[in-house]
């Protein structure tokens, strides 16, 4: 089974073509086309014979090398060329000095990155200040969360104690879809509802549970929506009209 | 109020500050003219520098920021446990390295001198904020012009774009 294996020791084609260029030890500007040209497809070659994915940028280059070859080959008209455009081997040349020269400074700056990212800053300190300059107040203290919490856990105790003080028989435990029946029907009856009302007839653990999932399914189709005047007032939830979407 | 107080004052704000602190907002609190600030600190600076302390004050642009030195690291990262090094890759390196010279440049200019697609290269230059959109080109379709942060001259030492060196001709030839 042919495997390909992508080296990605060159940069691209200009990269491969410096690499050629410092292996025999030459200026950019004194290449020989013939030679470098021939070394270049030499490499593609040896890169398709280990199955290797050739770039197809690599192939523009090998295209512009072969021009620039075919070029010299041709004979020159004797008068200066009033040509239009730039000798292509003039330009290659010009683009591997400016390639180069970026090269240069990539190395310069992976040693001023290792150097540098070890500098250490500290985190701003966390401080809140009377002004918000997001505009995002938030109305309210801890306190109010902290009452918040201890409202739903009072609840649970109470119930807790109304089952020691009654009757030791179990509630058989309704199912999420029972539940959302019935909250639909209270929502029938009226169009909002506090949020902490609807548990007012959930006596267990597994009835609030059931109860809050319900609400976040009846939320998550649509069938609700909820919102708060305040934060930290008590959440209210209304009924949607499907018709209106 | 003395010079040494003034100096004492804006460290402090520097320290709380975490981030760095522009010469505008020093002055605002210090009820100083802008030059005046910026001549202080750069006293400060030097003589932070001087001293040997161990934190330095590193100019980004026209903020300041405290900040540790890099030849104490070998004994801050003994504290912290060695530290995971993350270095950019050779081809972001190469495309960073054309920004930081020639902004604002569009990717395909960048791409020409590289004569390789850039596009991963400058995602994630941008994840690192290294990199911004800083405008359009007014050419067709507009192309996006990229830039270096202030993220940029911090990571890499500068001060403001004005320190990045010549390039010496000859070590290209």
């Amino acid at each position: 089974m042919a495997y390909s294996v992508k080296l990605d020791n060159f940069e691209g084609p200009l990269d491969l073509l410096l690499h050629l260029i410092s292996k025999s030890r030459i200026k950019i500007e004194d290449i020989s086309i013939e030679e470098i040209t021939e070394q270049y497809l030499d490499y593609l070659e040896k890169m398709k014979k280990f199955d290797i994915e050739i770039a197809s940028e690599f192939l523009v280059m090998a295209a512009t090398l072969i021009y620039i070859k075919s070029r010299s080959l041709l004979p020159r008209s004797s008068e200066p060329v009033e040509d239009e455009e730039l000798d292509p081997k003039q330009e290659l040349i010009l683009r591997l000095t400016e390639y180069k020269k970026y090269k240069v400074i990539s190395e310069y700056l992976r040693k001023r990155e290792e150097i540098y990212s070890a500098v250490y800053y500290k985190l701003p300190e966390e401080i809140v200040t009377e002004e918000d300059p997001d505009g995002l107040s938030i109305e309210g203290t801890s306190e109010q969360l902290l009452k918040a919490l201890l409202k739903l856990l009072s609840k649970r105790q109470l119930v807790e104690n109304k089952n020691e003080k009654t009757y030791g028989i179990k509630k058989d435990s309704i199912s999420v879809n029972q539940r959302i029946r019935q909250l639909e029907f209270l929502f029938w009856e009226k169009e909002e509802w506090n949020f902490y009302d609807l548990f007012s007839d959930s006596y267990t653990k597994t009835d609030i549970i059931v109860t809050f999932l319900a609400i976040l399914e009846m939320l998550k189709n649509n069938d609700l929506e909820a919102y708060q005047k305040n934060p930290f007032d008590d959440i209210i939830l209304r009924r949607r009209d499907s018709s209106n979407g | 109020m003395d010079e040494r107080e003034v100096m004492g004052i804006i460290e402090s704000i520097l320290f709380v500050s975490g981030d760095p602190v522009s010469v505008k907002d020093i002055g605002k609190v210090l009820g100083m003219d802008v030059r005046k600030v910026r001549k202080l600190m750069e006293k400060m600076v030097d003589t932070f520098n001087f001293e040997r302390r161990g934190l330095q004050i590193i100019r980004v642009n026209d903020s300041y920021q405290l900040a540790t030195r890099p030849e104490f690291s070998e004994y801050i990262e003994k504290y912290i446990g060695p530290r995971q090094k993350q270095t950019l890759s050779q081809a972001a390196l190469e495309t960073l390295s054309i920004i930081a010279y020639r902004q604002p440049i569009t990717r395909m200019d960048i791409e020409a001198i590289r004569g390789v697609k850039c596009e991963y290269a400058l995602n994630i230059l941008s994840e690192k904020g290294l990199i911004k959109e800083v405008g359009r080109l007014d050419a067709p379709g507009r192309p996006i012009l990229y830039g270096t942060t202030d993220k940029f001259l911090k990571s890499f030492g500068f001060s403001s774009l004005k320190d990045l060196p010549e390039i010496d001709q000859e070590e290209i030839v």
